[in-house]
């Protein structure tokens, strides 16, 4: 992998670069920020130019889907998102960073990097998704970044387990939810923090870790260095980056991000509507699954075409991924191929004999093993999370 | 082109813009809005928005009134500097512009129309300008400290003290006027006489 390495070296070229540019040609009118300007809180231009950036500050940027023909979505080519950018890579280093422990537990703790690397390292390959991922999608149209397709990736992350670090500090009985907070904090203090939790059982779950390496590397900066959350088969939402504070509680974390964003309504409400009834937060991931190759608008010749993709259930294995080339009236399964790992996602292909020349479009939906399959759209709701609805791509063959 | 020129073909841009696709039910959302305050509704998106997050977050929505009232309460909610006037100008312009029927392409705001409009404060004068530090202090707290933080040690924008471009009193206007990567264009909020303050006092510091 070819991504740069310490983020404390970048900021002080991006700084180096700032002062440059100062000096330069002024930039011009409007404040409109190209995507390789997306530099603020340390992100220079290699970190991002693969992506499609839809907010330059705070950035939040997708991985072009084409990405997905590879089973492992590259670190520089990972989606990023985060409500308020990564924090100064200072308190992030070596000797300054700390992680604590508190709350309902027999014995408050604060750990160094080295010592979470006592406990016993667990490698896992899990898809990491943002809850908005598709957002653009639903109609009526929500609020919110408007995600299209790759706000996903499949990585490989390693780490401890979260149950290992809470065991030594010694859960006390009343703890229910395991709330995270990072080191990222807003421009004005009068914003909500990031604060999320999860229930206990997921938080003891084996598979759930606090990681501290991304595919072999020491986690990037904009990926959470040096330690993140990862919940294998929850959204991303869980996934708290920058990690800093642990707190064993009774109840779900309070304040805007837990108890107003990432919840969805548990009936179905009117479109449209905002809701004002019963939610609860969003955890696991649906079954989903999308078409790297051919890519939207490509034109092909005609003759054999891989059709190729990716398909993912969260928590459930992918049991089944089928294509249609007529809207949906008939389906054909694809072959499933390649590695399969719990919480990973599954690559799929399909060989089409593309006989007549002329534009088509090309669905594809996945099952899970619970027998859940992706519908045309999903279930509307007032944020827009959790869209699965069916793949779509439309391309030409060339007469 | 004169100014009433401009807001004439701005007035008639954003109707056209509105007509595209509309459904009854969006009607209400597609109140006109002419240049001057289209223009200093982007001006406070610069100043007051893009304190937190760069205007495309916005840009990208295509939003019912009701749910753009929504936001802009949330925002002054959070803290975004806004009075009930410029909260009302907002709401205005945005469910105007970024309405549910409104294209994914909208035009650029002509570039011609912030050049024509002037400047909220005194005009630009002839020749340098002489800045007073005392009026800097309040207005680098007012616009700026958010991002550079307090005395302009730093934040999440670069510190500015002693920065090279202090050196530079003309770059210095232009890139506050202009903006410049993560940093917007101020030149419809602050007035060279302000930006010339905001250097006094940043040299002092």
């Amino acid at each position: 992998m070819n991504e740069e390495p310490a983020s404390r070296s970048l900021s002080r070229r991006t700084l180096l670069k700032r002062v440059i540019q100062g000096l330069g040609v002024t930039f011009a009118l409007g404040h409109v920020i190209p995507r390789v300007m997306a530099e603020a809180g340390g992100v220079s231009k290699n970190e991002a130019d693969h992506l499609i950036v839809h907010v330059a500050r705070p950035l939040d940027a997708e991985t072009p889907v084409q990405e997905f023909v590879s089973y492992l979505t590259p670190n520089s080519r990972f989606f990023v998102r985060s409500h308020f950018g990564p924090p100064p890579a200072e308190p992030l280093s070596d000797p300054n960073w700390r992680l604590s422990v508190s709350g309902l537990v027999d014995r408050p703790l604060t750990f160094t990097l080295q010592d979470l690397k006592q406990f016993e390292e667990v490698t896992l390959t899990a898809v990491v998704q943002c809850s908005g991922n598709g957002r653009v999608f639903h109609r009526p149209k929500v609020p919110g970044v408007q995600w299209e397709r790759g706000a996903v990736g499949n990585a490989q992350w390693a780490g401890v387990r979260l149950r290992d670090v809470l065991a030594q500090a010694g859960m006390q009985t009343k703890g229910r939810h395991v709330q995270f907070q990072g080191a990222d904090r807003p421009v004005v203090a009068t914003v909500p923090l990031f604060i999320r939790s999860i229930p206990l059982e997921k938080a003891l779950h084996p598979d759930t870790i606090l990681a501290y390496e991304m595919n072999g590397r020491p986690l990037p900066l904009l990926h959470g260095a040096p330690l993140r959350v990862i919940t294998p088969g929850w959204m991303a939402d869980s996934c708290t980056k920058w990690l800093t504070d642990i707190t064993v509680q009774a109840e779900e974390a309070k304040g805007y991000y837990m108890q107003t964003a990432y919840r969805v309504p548990t009936t179905p409400v009117e479109q449209g509507i905002a809701a004002r009834g019963q939610s609860i937060p969003v955890e696991a991931m649906v079954v989903k699954s999308l078409i790297a190759a051919p890519q939207e608008g490509e034109t092909l010749k005609s003759g054999p075409v891989s059709i190729q993709g990716v398909a993912w259930g969260g928590e459930v294995k992918v049991a089944k991924v089928e294509v249609s080339l007529d809207e949906g009236k008939t389906w054909e399964t694809a072959r499933l191929v390649g590695e399969d790992h719990p919480y990973a996602w599954r690559q799929w292909q399909l060989v089409w004999k593309a006989k007549t020349a002329g534009t088509f479009t090309i669905l594809c939906r996945a099952t899970d093993d619970h027998g859940q399959t992706q519908s045309k759209t999903s279930p509307w709701n007032p944020s827009g999370y959790l869209w699965n609805g069916w793949d779509r791509v439309t391309i030409t063959v060339a007469a | 082109m004169t100014i009433s020129g401009h807001s004439r073909a701005f007035l008639l841009m954003i109707s056209l813009v509105g007509l595209a696709g509309v459904t009854a039910a969006q009607k209400e959302d597609l109140g006109v809005i002419s240049a001057a305050p289209a223009l200093r509704a982007e001006g406070l998106i610069i100043a007051r928005c893009s304190v937190c997050h760069s205007a495309d977050l916005i840009a990208q929505q295509r939003l019912p009134r009701a749910r753009w009232e929504a936001t802009v309460e949330k925002m002054e909610h959070w803290g975004a500097e806004i009075s009930n006037d410029e909260a009302d100008l907002l709401v205005r312009y945005l469910s105007a512009r970024y309405h549910p029927g409104a294209p994914d392409q909208l035009p650029p705001l002509d570039s011609e129309f912030r050049k024509a409009e002037p400047l909220a404060q005194e005009p630009v004068a002839e020749g340098p300008l002489t800045g007073v530090a005392a009026r800097g202090a309040g207005i680098f707290e007012h616009n700026c400290q958010a991002c550079h933080g307090a005395m302009a040690i730093g934040g999440m924008g670069p510190k500015l003290v002693k920065t090279p471009i202090l050196k530079h009193e003309e770059l210095f206007l232009e890139m506050v006027l202009h903006g410049r990567g993560a940093m917007p264009a101020w030149s419809s909020v602050l007035s060279p006489q302000d930006i010339a303050d905001i250097h006094a006092w940043l040299v002092t510091r």
